[in-house]
């Protein structure tokens, strides 16, 4: 179809650009503006060049809640992806009690994160939480897994695991449900044992499915903050410092908008890299269907 | 001290929303309501709190008994989560012009609004130059290098560090408070029992908090702006006291390890205090009440110990009006703070929260009425206040708490980190612009 003018396209693109423009470009223009100035909302702002970006890379901060937010991310997406996958594969049959399962496993992700931070907060507790007597009970010397630089990360990793599994879960589901049972069966009478068939058959089949999952997954992990507000606030010792948590303590704890603005166009870059490699990846593979 | 619950998360809507606006008028100078919001004829003032669970509800029943009291003004009290929350959404509200008539603001914050211009001045209201305060919970006894500087703060619910012990314990093992650091340790050990379950009963907690570390920097002889003003952090007094942490829960095993940050930390402390998992711990004097109506075993207070002398901070909240709200609301505010401030309300306060009686009438009439005979903790806590250390009257004070120190004290104790080196760093930060 070819437009009638040449401005119809830009007509019809028109309220979309609109609305990306105020509510995505300005914004982090505003805040890449911000990040030059020294400002507490209150005092009038202050340029300060590069300073703010410079006291977040001293000492490491910036390198350490980057790598924390990647190493939660890359927790949280494998874990989900496998988790969900291997749940999928086992209650993907017929009969009230997988039904059973199905729904019980799903029902975690319909919690909020509040509740579900809450309730992990309770069962990890060093004292009383089931998950300490559980450790101490296999020999672990008694400790608060939130309380542990080491380990808080992964913990807080393991409960967004938890939480978007059941996600995960459907997703699949629903892949395996389009996997047509005439291929499985045909492998089957080649002679290619479960394995082969999960292997060569079904894994191929998930591949959109699974990359559905990856994505959307790691968009949520990015996001995390409710969970990071309630059950750490950052700590033990930063350890799980991540994007969103760090700029919300800068701005609304320690008054800053400079350091906030500038870890938000840091996260804005560094997520506008990992979509382009997301995207050459894409296309590369799409180059190699064809 | 009190931690305001999960209320904030669940408001943190209304804050971003603020924040947007502030945002939006902050380049452009902050919007100021002019005309006093009313109800039914009566002036409407805005009170925001940041006081959880029993506070709170002394808070609202003194309130309640305000706008009871007469027909022109109606106080409306928000609570706004805890101090931290409740400053962020001021500041934000202050800028978007949505500011409230009154609020109470950590001691910390107040040299910093009153540079940003903010607060309103106290000093020409009725009756504000002759309010009978304890000297050293008054502005200017709070606070170093504040003279000249106008009112702006009036004491409230207003604390000091304090130690408590489980009277039972300290029985069965024959021990007795320790008065120095050298006597903490060694009490601290002694009162340290590992089971074969791998449960331990610690013999000392303290949050891993900026105010119990400023509170052992003072104790080891430190200050953390020197008089000329250059940022110290106490220097090896700073260091000092940090070792001493790492040296407790590092290498003697006998102070439990942080179990959270801010007031999720001085929660759990009081918890693992009150279960009977701690036997001795640093906390707030205004937990006295708490403590003692919730434990099972008498609730013992001491000073806390002294290294190279005796010295605590003082802490809690001053009392401030808005300098953006209307005029004839400020008055009202003002009348409202006054009101709080007189001796039935503040000896209600202070003996229903465990918060130290800010007026000298009301402590004079606690001596009268034998209060503290009967309440031998609180007589321990007002004798403390002869050891109080002032704050620095310093606008950065609250990004030295928030920004520079907090974060490497718990770094210092978890990961052991060389103190020196630690605040090395800390310093050169704090002297760095902002």
């Amino acid at each position: 179809m070819t437009p009638r003018a040449r401005w119809h396209p830009w007509a019809m693109l028109a309220p979309t650009l609109a609305l990306l423009v105020t509510f995505f470009v300005l914004p982090i223009g505003v805040a890449a503006y911000q990040s030059f100035f020294s400002w507490d909302l209150l005092t009038p702002p202050r340029f300060v060049g590069a300073a703010n970006y410079r006291a977040l890379a001293a000492h490491g901060h910036l390198f350490h809640i980057a790598l924390h937010t990647a190493v939660y991310s890359g927790l949280v997406v494998t874990g989900t992806m496998s988790a969900g996958l291997a749940l999928a594969l086992l209650v993907d049959r017929p009969g009230r009690v997988f039904a059973l399962a199905r729904t019980s496993i799903f029902s975690a992700y319909v919690v909020s994160w509040v509740a579900v931070a809450l309730l992990w907060m309770w069962m990890l507790d060093g004292n009383g939480g089931i998950v300490g007597g559980a450790l101490r009970a296999l020999g672990a010397p008694p400790t608060s897994l939130l309380g542990d630089p080491r380990w808080a990360l992964p913990a807080l990793a393991a409960v967004g695991v938890w939480k978007l599994t059941g996600y995960a879960m459907v997703v699949f589901l629903a892949g395996l449900r389009s996997l047509p049972r005439a291929l499985l069966e045909a492998a089957a009478l080649d002679g290619a044992g479960p394995w082969a068939r999960f292997r060569h058959v079904t894994m191929p089949h998930l591949g959109p499915t699974a990359a559905f999952v990856a994505t959307t997954t790691l968009v949520t992990s990015f996001q995390a903050f409710d969970v990071v507000r309630i059950m750490t606030q950052g700590g033990p010792a930063r350890a799980t410092e991540l994007f969103v948590y760090a700029i919300y303590e800068q701005i609304f704890l320690n008054l800053s908008v400079g350091k906030a603005s500038a870890l938000a166009v840091v996260f804005f870059l560094l997520l506008l890299a990992l979509a382009g490699l997301q995207l050459r990846v894409w296309r590369a593979r799409a180059g190699e269907a064809r | 001290m009190v931690r305001g619950n999960f209320a904030g998360v669940i408001a943190r809507r209304e804050l971003l929303r603020a924040w947007a606006a502030s945002l939006a008028l902050g380049h452009l100078g902050c919007a100021r309501r002019v005309r006093p919001a009313r109800e039914e004829g009566r002036v409407v003032v805005t009170f925001w709190y940041a006081y959880g669970d029993r506070i709170r509800k002394v808070l609202l029943s003194l309130v309640e008994r305000y706008n009871a009291s007469q027909t022109r003004i109606r106080v409306k009290a928000v609570h706004q989560g805890d101090y931290f929350e409740a400053l962020a959404k001021l500041r934000t509200a202050i800028a978007a012009g949505a500011a409230p008539t009154a609020s109470h603001v950590v001691l910390e914050v107040l040299p910093y609004l009153a540079r940003a211009g903010v607060l309103e001045a106290l000093d020409d209201y009725d009756g504000a130059r002759d309010l009978p305060f304890v000297s050293q919970l008054a502005q200017r006894g709070s606070f170093e290098g504040a003279e000249g500087q106008p009112l702006f703060g009036l004491p409230f619910n207003r604390s000091t560090p304090i130690a408590f012990a489980n009277g039972r314990i300290l029985e069965e093992e024959g021990a007795e408070m320790p008065r120095t650091w050298d006597e903490l340790s060694a009490v601290a050990r002694r009162l340290t029992r590992r089971g074969a379950d791998g449960q331990v009963r610690w013999g000392f907690e303290v949050p891993i908090s900026w105010w119990y570390w400023v509170a052992a920097l003072g104790q080891a002889g430190g200050r953390l702006i020197e008089p000329g003003g250059g940022v110290s952090l106490g220097d090896a007094a700073g260091e000092d006291a940090i070792r001493f942490w790492q040296r407790l829960v590092r290498v003697d095993r006998v102070m439990r390890p942080p179990p959270g940050r801010d007031y999720q930390a001085w929660q759990a402390t009081n918890e693992s205090f009150l279960q009977g998992r701690v036997a001795t711990m640093w906390s707030s004097t205004a937990y006295v009440r708490y403590l003692e109506d919730n434990a099972r075993f008498p609730v013992v207070a001491a000073p806390l110990p002294r290294r190279a002398r005796a010295s605590v901070p003082t802490g809690g909240t001053m009392l401030v009006l808005l300098r953006a709200a209307p005029e004839e609301e400020k008055k009202a505010g003002w009348e409202f703070l006054r009101w709080l401030c007189d001796d039935p309300q503040t000896l209600e306060w202070a003996t229903r929260t465990g918060y130290m009686p800010v007026t000298r009438p009301a402590v004079k009439r606690l001596v009268d009425t034998g209060w503290y005979e009967r309440h031998p903790n609180d007589r321990v806590a007002y004798d403390q206040l002869a050891d109080v250390a002032p704050w620095p009257w310093s606008p950065d004070l609250f990004r030295l708490a928030r920004d520079v120190v907090e974060p490497r004290l718990e770094e210092a104790v978890l990961t052991g980190r060389d103190a020196h080196e630690l605040m090395d760093e800390a310093r050169e930060e704090a002297r760095a612009p902002a």
